[in-house]
């Protein structure tokens, strides 16, 4: 079976399997209504001061996984439903940006300079068609990239690469993240060697789990869902509430600007944007691909690249379009080549990558990575089908975006009005039953809570917890990589230094620490700063 | 030093607490060594992950601390921002709703059950009537509810109708969508039972 056959099973997959529902008499598959259905809860979250997608693809997992199980054939409706909240979410965020001045995610904050000010001078309407067609456009750009760098990359990958390789490729990508995420080095290589240890409690090859304490709950390990979303979403929970707890004080009336004139978006106006859109699709991109690095520094490049190609009135900051669709265009086209490091290499690079993967491992039957793209004679590799059925639900999704979006988007003003001190609440609560839903016991409650403390602990010393949790799901990965390439080097205990290719990683791994921790960060003021609760 | 206070604490603080973990716990929690050999075959022991784990936070957190020492006695400047006082009084208050949530909403499904039986209710065990309704509710809504009510009064400092209104629909929105609908799913604790 060739790669045509495998992307056709992938698309038919997506569109004729388990019809749920006929529109007249076309049979709507149920991965393209969870797709539907994800998108609309995408843009709801994105919209929502305070949340994001991976809050949303957080709490809605345990109950995806209740609805259709642990089979093969629950893959692609969980995945289309994640890939749907991902895609709703990227444009949701800039519309508090625009019409209220609040980013909805961290990375619509330099959509607020040239957005806010256009909403005041009642183009509110133009600045928020503008977002929507930058932030799609620069979305499908990165998808194209996705679809055909992930199987070269994976191929290169699976051909040229053994264990000892992969092993130093999954050091590489873990000192590249801890180096780049947070505002110092050491610090964030401390997050993930403690990530790695806490991920070996619990386990091994011996009969008895090794660090356990001799205790039945150890025994199995740290709950990998119990550890991510404690750190990644309670923690980020706690932290917020501890802003409002110190900050209590009156919430400063929103205000709404009324439209007038001309609101729509005009054949000239996109010829207009279109040079920043490109540039900052390319920005985005670029970044997205490299593990680690976040949508926000991708919208601050493409904001001062567009600024610096920006000619004629108004400036930006003051109101040009140009600014809007710089900034959206490039955290948009984060979002697809993101995916990249997960497919081929079965790395995440971000918080939305790292639910991806946690559905992925909880449900099982594909495993990201090399071996995905592998084509096996006269048979049917289903992970690749699997995985072109993916790129296929991304497509939908954009789809979507270009038809859908930007009604809702533009629908979606009431979501500033909740009250963050009262949401987060209800949403701390909705993570503690997902977990129990998932795991079925209170240790797994207290497990969460105490990755919870350490999570906001984290936070409070300026500690990343990105590179925490991606070693934690690597951890793993590296040990196995570590044994086997161990055993085929002929129990060689240098074998991570075995091969050419295995010591150029190991020496960039160290080239990425030496040249990140050379330049002080300012505590705090994160270079490439992370959202947990944001993509 | 008060500029770098907290790195260097918290590098202090790993370098004793690899120190403890490579001496202690590896050698006394794991049973195989870092390489083991059986019947002439060499493979990588249970514990070697572990140890280079635990010996890379020890280097690292080193590094930090001297890294700090020596950026701090350069460079001076206010000390740096971290956990304080206040921190740990919203940590206590907000442990408060939290503990008395979990509390209640492990205990009172049990300790209800065992009061109808003690007046003569004769209703059986807990564990029998944990997918029962109204005792498989009771636990989840009264902690939920406590613990969603009493973490928003935290934040805001006061005691409003408001809050319980939210406390009482998002208990009663996640009764509705993660029980409700789902035969196979159970609310906490009662899979505990």
């Amino acid at each position: 079976m060739g790669i045509l056959d495998h992307i056709w099973l992938g698309i038919v997959a997506v569109f004729t399997a388990d019809p749920v529902f006929s529109l007249g008499s076309i049979p709507i598959s149920i991965t393209v209504t969870m797709v539907f259905f994800g998108f609309v809860l995408g843009v709801i979250v994105g919209a929502t001061p305070g949340l994001g997608g991976p809050v949303a693809m957080a709490i809605s997992l345990p109950i995806l996984i209740s609805i259709f199980g642990f089979e093969a054939s629950a893959l692609l409706p969980v995945l289309g439903f994640l890939v749907g909240i991902m895609k709703g979410s990227t444009i949701g965020g800039a519309v508090p940006a625009i019409l209220f001045n609040t980013p909805g995610t961290p990375d619509s904050l330099m959509t607020t300079l040239d957005g806010y000010p256009m909403a005041q001078k009642g183009k509110a309407g133009k600045a928020l068609r503008i977002a929507h067609f930058s932030s799609v456009s620069g979305d499908t750009f990165s998808d194209i990239v996705l679809i055909t760098a992930a199987p070269s990359l994976a191929i290169l990958v699976e051909r040229f690469l053994d264990f000892p390789e992969k092993a130093a490729l999954i050091i590489l990508s873990l000192a590249f993240i801890a180096s780049v995420v947070g505002s110092n080095v050491w610090k964030g290589l401390l997050s993930a060697m403690l990530g790695i240890f806490c991920a070996y409690i619990g386990t091994g090859e011996d009969g008895y789990p090794r660090l356990s304490l001799g205790t039945d709950g150890l025994a199995n390990g740290l709950p990998l869902v119990s550890a991510v979303l404690g750190v990644l979403i309670l923690g980020a929970i706690f932290e917020g509430l501890e802003t409002m707890w110190r900050e209590i004080k009156e919430k400063a009336a929103i205000t709404t600007s009324e439209m007038s004139g001309d609101n729509k978006l005009h054949f000239s106006d996109i010829k207009t944007i279109l040079p920043f859109i490109g540039v900052s699709a390319v920005i985005g991109t670029v970044v997205g691909a490299l593990p680690g690095i976040g949508s926000t520094l991708a919208a601050t490049l493409g904001y001062a690249s567009g600024k610096k190609m920006h000619k004629g009135d108004p400036n930006f900051g003051e109101g040009a379009p140009e600014g809007v669709a710089a900034t959206e265009a490039a955290n948009s086209s984060v979002q697809g080549a993101n995916l990249i490091p997960v497919l081929s290499l079965g790395i995440p690079g971000n918080v939305s990558a790292v639910f991806i993967i946690l559905a992925m491992e909880s449900i099982g039957g594909f495993n990201p990575g090399p071996q995905v793209f592998r084509l096996i004679p006269d048979q049917i590799n289903s992970e690749m089908v699997i995985a072109f059925g993916l790129f296929t639900a991304m497509i939908f999704a954009n789809g979507l975006n270009w038809t859908l979006g930007g009604i809702f988007m533009r629908s979606m003003g009431i979501m500033i009005r909740i009250p963050k001190q009262r949401l987060l609440p209800v949403i701390l609560l909705l993570t503690l039953t997902s977990i129990y839903v998932q795991q079925t016991n209170m240790f797994a409650v207290y497990v969460t809570l105490m990755f919870g403390v350490i999570g906001y602990l984290m936070r409070k010393l300026d500690m990343s917890v990105l590179p925490f949790v991606i070693a934690f799901i690597l951890a793993n990965n590296l040990e196995e990589a570590m044994r086997q390439a161990f055993a085929v080097t002929g129990a060689n205990p240098w074998f991570l230094f075995s091969s050419p290719v295995a010591i150029g990683f190991m020496l960039l791994a160290l080239v990425v620490v030496i040249f990140f921790s050379r330049k002080r960060k300012i505590p705090g003021k994160q270079v490439f700063p992370e959202s947990p609760m944001a993509s | 030093m008060q500029s770098e206070r907290w790195t260097i604490g918290l590098g202090l603080f790993f370098v004793s607490a690899t120190v403890l973990t490579l001496v202690v716990w590896i050698p006394t929690d794991i049973e195989t060594g870092v390489i083991e050999t059986f019947r002439r075959r060499t493979t990588i022991g249970d514990a070697m992950a572990p140890t280079l784990a635990a010996a890379a936070i020890l280097v690292i957190s080193m590094i930090m601390v001297v890294f700090a020492v020596l950026r701090a006695r350069k460079n001076g400047g206010p000390p740096e921002p971290g956990p304080d006082r206040q921190g740990y009084k919203f940590l206590l208050l907000i442990a408060v709703p939290m503990v008395l949530g979990l509390v209640l909403m492990v205990y009172t499904g049990p300790l209800v059950v065992e009061a109808i039986n003690a007046f003569g209710g004769e209703v059986g065990t807990y564990r029998q009537l944990k997918a029962a309704f109204p005792y498989k509710y009771l636990g989840y809504t009264m902690g939920g509810f406590v613990m969603v009510f009493g973490v928003i009064r935290v934040v805001e400092n006061k005691i409003t109708h408001s809050a319980a209104w939210v406390a009482a629909l998002a208990v009663l929105a996640l009764v509705l969508l993660y029980d409700v609908p789902f035969d196979n799913l159970l609310l906490p604790p009662n899979g505990d039972f």
